[in-house]
């Protein structure tokens, strides 16, 4: 990157801010699919989630001039189910919506952005792995193995973790802290599906699917939706409640190998984090040190301990240590996905991460709330994209 | 949606036809830039290294190391019954390539284990490399 580059780069820290969050029943829609029922379709819980959010914002819909909406639905019919006829617009998963909303504030072609995600993944049967794999046809490594049997994109994280357990001499039991932790904090989320405790010896009974993974390590598959309201900063402090600033963001990809698994078996996507870690600290002006609470895309438990490494939290192949000595759960010292993640609160692909980041930041999380959270890191790394978002006051 | 949509596919770009058909057989090959020297996988158009379009096929020896392994508990696919084993073997040529085991090889493997091919038969009615101890 030029100096001219990295200049612009920071630029973007701060012009933005969520000024408003919504999301669907996680918890009464679960039960009711696994009922047979079918509340609402994608479009249908996208536009549950989008008109709490602009309840949560006070904003009108007529003042939203931007409109990113998410893989799973399409992005003409979205706007026309909402009824929003914006002059900028697009198509994400959840963290490049949130760097697309920046970057079109930053470049003014929007000024108010709505993020809206609706997904009916559970009870339209969605398959993550076998014959009818989703992702495929983006994602080559999701289907190319398969006829010697390699399918489920958990199988991805079981190759990689295999590995890392033999290279650092890590437990089964090291992985559960992540699942147990998690779920400590679930616990105290009424929005979260799975609220049970998780003991570590719970943990152990589970069944492998595929080893080292057991059941906790994999993430849930709910219906629900997720939407945010993201405002150009001079206007979200003029005219909104509590906004919560976009501090930074950094991302770095790994393509060479993909299909193979290089960047997952060799690197741990570990050049690409350390990259996006570089970007995402200096333009938020703060370190590792003061990061509140991390939220990581959690699909699957490994996630967690190549988060912490990749991004300076611990060294290389001391993510148990750091696990067990620092604690992640309630209580811990660096509280991690204080929702309960994809793997206890809900499977809204990195979109719920989001808004748990602005509700910490706001101080509004009762039970659960990290004391004195200034910055909130969300950190991702599907499919060899590592990127990063840093939210605070 | 006929009983078709069940096999798993093999084909994914034109250039994984050459290799499935050196596979049948019996002696794989995979694509080799003429420019670097380097092999790659999978097959596509161009070595990524150089750019180059001018690659050959070349046989490779079907020797390699153990990356890492994953046991299927659970089966996905009509052709694997659980439990499956499923390993990433690091080719003598240098690519990584995705392979299966028999289950009963599983407390023989670790980092670095050697591993060869053997050429066995899917279920959906090709050949396929395997690997054994």
């Amino acid at each position: 990157m030029t100096d001219t580059s990295q200049e612009r780069h920071k630029r973007t820290a701060g012009v933005s801010a969520v000024v408003g969050v919504g999301h669907t029943d996680w918890v009464s829609d679960y039960r009711r699919v696994r009922n047979g029922e079918k509340p609402f379709d994608s479009y249908g819980y996208a536009a549950q989630a989008f008109s709490r959010a602009i309840a949560d914002a006070g904003v009108a819909r007529s003042e939203i001039d931007g409109l990113i909406v998410g893989p799973t639905t399409a992005y003409e019919r979205m706007g026309e189910v909402l009824n929003i006829d914006p002059r900028w617009g697009g198509q994400a998963d959840a963290v490049q919506a949130v760097f697309q909303a920046v970057m079109a504030i930053h470049a003014g072609m929007a000024e108010v952005v709505a993020l809206v995600y609706g997904n009916d993944q559970r009870s339209a049967a969605v398959q993550y792995g076998g014959p009818q794999a989703m992702g495929g046809g983006a994602f080559l490594s999701y289907v190319y193995h398969s006829p010697w049997g390699l399918t489920s994109q958990g199988a991805l994280y079981a190759l990689m973790f295999q590995r890392y357990k033999e290279l650092w001499g890590v437990e089964d039991r090291d992985l559960g802290q992540v699942a147990v932790g998690q779920r400590q904090w679930a616990s105290l989320n009424p929005h979260a599906i799975m609220r049970k405790p998780l003991s570590i010896d719970d943990y152990l009974a589970a069944n492998y699917i595929a080893e080292p993974l057991r059941l906790n390590d994999y993430c849930l598959v709910n219906d629900g939706g997720v939407a945010l309201i993201v405002m150009e900063a001079e206007r979200a402090r003029k005219t909104c409640r509590n906004p919560v600033y976009i501090k930074g963001l950094g991302r770095a990809d790994l393509n060479n190998h993909a299909t193979s698994l290089g960047p997952r078996l060799i690197d741990f996507y570990r050049p690409a984090q350390q990259k996006a870690a570089a970007q995402v600290y200096s333009a938020a002006g703060i370190g590792p040190k003061d990061v509140d609470a991390l939220l990581v895309y959690d699909s699957f438990s490994p996630h967690i301990f190549f988060a912490l490494e990749g991004f300076g939290f611990c060294g290389q192949g001391d993510g148990a240590r750091f696990i067990a000595d620092n604690g992640i759960g309630v209580g811990g010292g660096l509280p991690v996905n204080t929702h309960g993640g994809h793997l206890s609160e809900s499977y809204m692909q990195g979109w719920n991460h989001q808004i748990e980041a602005v509700r910490q930041v706001r101080g509004e999380e009762g039970e659960r709330q990290v004391q004195n959270c200034r910055h909130v890191q969300y950190v991702s790394d599907v499919a060899g994209k590592a990127m990063s978002i840093i939210y605070g006051k | 949606m006929g009983a078709n949509t069940m096999k798993t596919p093999t084909l994914y770009s034109p250039y994984d036809e050459p290799m499935w058909e050196s596979i049948g057989q019996g002696q794989i090959k995979l694509q080799r830039c003429r420019v670097t020297g380097t092999f790659f996988y999978p097959p596509g158009p161009v070595c990524p290294e150089s750019l180059g379009f001018d690659v050959e096929w070349a046989v490779i020896c079907g020797k390699g190391k153990i990356l890492s392994w994953t046991v299927f508990h659970r089966q996905y696919l009509p052709a694997y019954p659980a439990p499956h084993l499923v390993v990433a073997v690091q080719l003598e040529e240098g690519p990584i390539m995705i392979g299966y085991m028999d289950h009963d090889c599983l407390d023989s493997l670790a980092l670095n284990t050697s591993v060869r091919m053997k050429y066995v038969n899917h279920p959906d009615g090709y050949r396929i490399p395997k690997f054994i101890l």
